[in-house]
């Protein structure tokens, strides 16, 4: 399954209409085909990376939310113990999965019976068979038919699961938090669910902090970490305070995204600079980048502070610009701006090419006010 | 020391990838920065960013390969380990190595001056019953099985093409 579009209505700041798509719109170079799109099937291009960028409270969370909503849709079939409110939703998404191009719509409720789930109203499921032909009109709304006969399901799953057959996680969301002591647990579940080596942990455990050896399970709650010649057991929450917040943060994303490239799932990441430092999150991008390491077309969706991540992006329409508003906007950089491809993007926004810029005025009310 | 390999296009690449593969060049996958060639015709190619930040403190030969390799390659102010810089020309197109591979240079000599190495490809080299498509799937798929037919093509254009630029090498001069 790939997603490919998402319309909106009723989600946060993001207004009446929100839209987002996922294919490729400019010209497509054989550098761009080599390092920033998945050919998912003849002749229709996704991206391999996604960012977000804009000023704070300009909507970028709030975007990777509605994705994180979206893929619970679409992997999970359900949703629940959501960090954002999702009563009155309304979503038409458009994803591919095996040969077809399927449209989704759907109005979310809060389920009476249990206040942390939703169920599924209004929902309708439509298809039409992917031809090459049709590449450029895949998001059209021509051509496609419902999908009918469907046996009943309970409320609180959605009839996608008719399409994807299983629930299985389509994407997994991090956003700047963290989970604290909770970590390590899911660390671990991460790597007996995705069979990942210890080899791999041992190796992301030193990118992290070159004194660590191993880590592994003790028991339900502990854990032995071996750092120089010294092996101790920890329990989770004294494990926590031991190793930096950033080591503990980095290597659940870290080994995330390791499972994300051998699996294909995709993944969310809110400020992405907030859980990495710059040469490993320039290093997580390109991983994402690199077709002989990402081969099961997996994305990264992330928002970011830096403009100068976005110097990693040769192509402009997989980048969107967020503004603050009420709604906020969220404009795709090749459709709604028009700048020469060969300048530098962080250059860019210095130059507030795309109304991001931190104002210079307000900056120096700052100033002004510590100088008293 | 790494070496930061630059092919000019998708086919470049694949055939790079397939001497790496079968450990047919004088480096191997180790030897390159981030472990593998790119598919860039400059260093200010943004696919080049991470490997290069993660590699500042050491020196960097560039090999360049690409048919027509005049422009000057530009190093952004920001780089000051690069070593060395080499070319590696395939002129006048990588094709020429498919029409050598199947002996049929001397019949392209004759009308090379009208008619592109890609083009002729399109009408003369097949893989059963699928001609030449210019893409780099058919690259793979016609040399793989037969390594020592790409390692004979190439070193047969070094043969046939003695009078290269002087600052230009040759694929063979990458071969062990």
């Amino acid at each position: 399954m790939k997603l490919l579009s998402i319309r909106a209505k009723h989600f946060k700041n993001l207004g009446e209409d929100f839209r987002l798509s996922f294919i490729a719109k400019a010209k497509k170079t054989s550098e761009d085909k080599e390092y920033e799109l998945h050919e998912i099937a003849e002749g229709l291009y996704a991206f391999n990376t996604v960012a977000f960028v804009g000023k704070n409270a300009s909507g970028k969370t709030s975007v990777l939310q509605l994705l994180d909503l979206v893929f619970s849709v679409l992997g999970d079939c359900q949703v629940q113990a959501k960090l954002y409110p999702f009563d009155g939703v309304g979503l038409d998404v458009i994803f591919y999965h095996e040969g077809f191009v399927y449209r989704y719509l759907t109005d979310l409720r809060v389920d009476a019976r249990n206040a942390t789930r939703a169920v599924f109203a209004n929902q309708a499921l439509y298809r039409k068979p992917y031809f090459k032909t049709n590449a450029k009109s895949v998001l059209d709304l021509e051509g496609f038919v419902q999908v009918q006969s469907l046996t009943p399901l309970p409320d609180d799953i959605s009839i996608v699961f008719f399409v994807l057959k299983k629930a299985v996680p389509e994407a997994v969301y991090f956003d700047c938090d963290g989970h604290g002591y909770r970590t390590y647990k899911l660390l671990f579940d991460a790597v007996e669910r995705y069979s990942i080596s210890p080899a791999v942990l041992t190796k992301v455990l030193r990118l992290f902090d070159p004194r660590l050896r191993s880590l592994q399970v003790n028991d339900e709650r502990s854990y032995r970490l071996s750092i120089g010649e010294q092996t101790m057991v920890f329990t989770d929450y004294e494990l926590w305070n031991y190793l930096s917040s950033g080591t503990t943060k980095g290597l659940l994303l870290y080994i995330t995204v390791v499972a994300s490239l051998s699996v294909g799932f995709d993944v969310m990441i809110d400020e992405i600079e907030n859980h990495f430092h710059k040469t490993l999150v320039e290093n997580v991008i390109s991983l994402y980048k690199d077709k002989s390491i990402n081969r099961h077309n997996a994305t990264l969706y992330f928002s970011t502070h830096y403009c100068e991540l976005l110097d990693l992006f040769n192509r402009q329409d997989n980048i969107w610009i967020c503004q603050p508003g009420e709604p906020v906007l969220v404009k795709n950089m090749y459709e709604h701006f028009d700048n020469r491809p060969e300048l530098l993007k962080s250059k860019l926004f210095y130059r507030n090419a795309f109304g991001t810029a931190v104002d210079y005025d307000d900056l120096m009310a700052v100033k002004t006010e510590l100088y008293k | 020391m790494k070496i930061l390999l630059l092919c000019e296009g998708p086919n470049e690449l694949a055939v790079i990838n397939l001497l790496l593969e079968h450990r047919l060049l004088k480096f191997d996958y180790s030897d390159l920065l981030d472990m593998r060639p790119f598919h860039a015709r400059q260093l200010t190619s943004p696919q080049l960013i991470p490997a290069l930040n993660s590699y500042a403190d050491g020196d960097i030969d560039v090999i360049r390969i690409g048919d027509r390799l005049s422009d000057k390659i530009i190093i952004p102010l920001w780089i000051n380990n690069i070593h060395g810089i080499s070319k590696v020309c395939t002129l006048s197109e990588l094709e020429i190595l498919l029409i050598i591979s199947v002996g049929l240079w001397s019949d392209f000599r004759k009308v090379k001056s009208k008619i592109q190495p890609k083009v002729y490809c399109k009408k003369h080299i097949k893989i059963n019953k699928r001609f030449y498509d210019n893409s780099s799937q058919f690259y793979r798929d016609y040399f793989s099985d037969c390594m020592e037919r790409l390692i004979f093509s190439i070193k047969e254009y070094k043969r046939l093409h003695p009078k290269q630029k002087k600052d230009e090498g040759y694929l063979a001069d990458l071969l062990k």
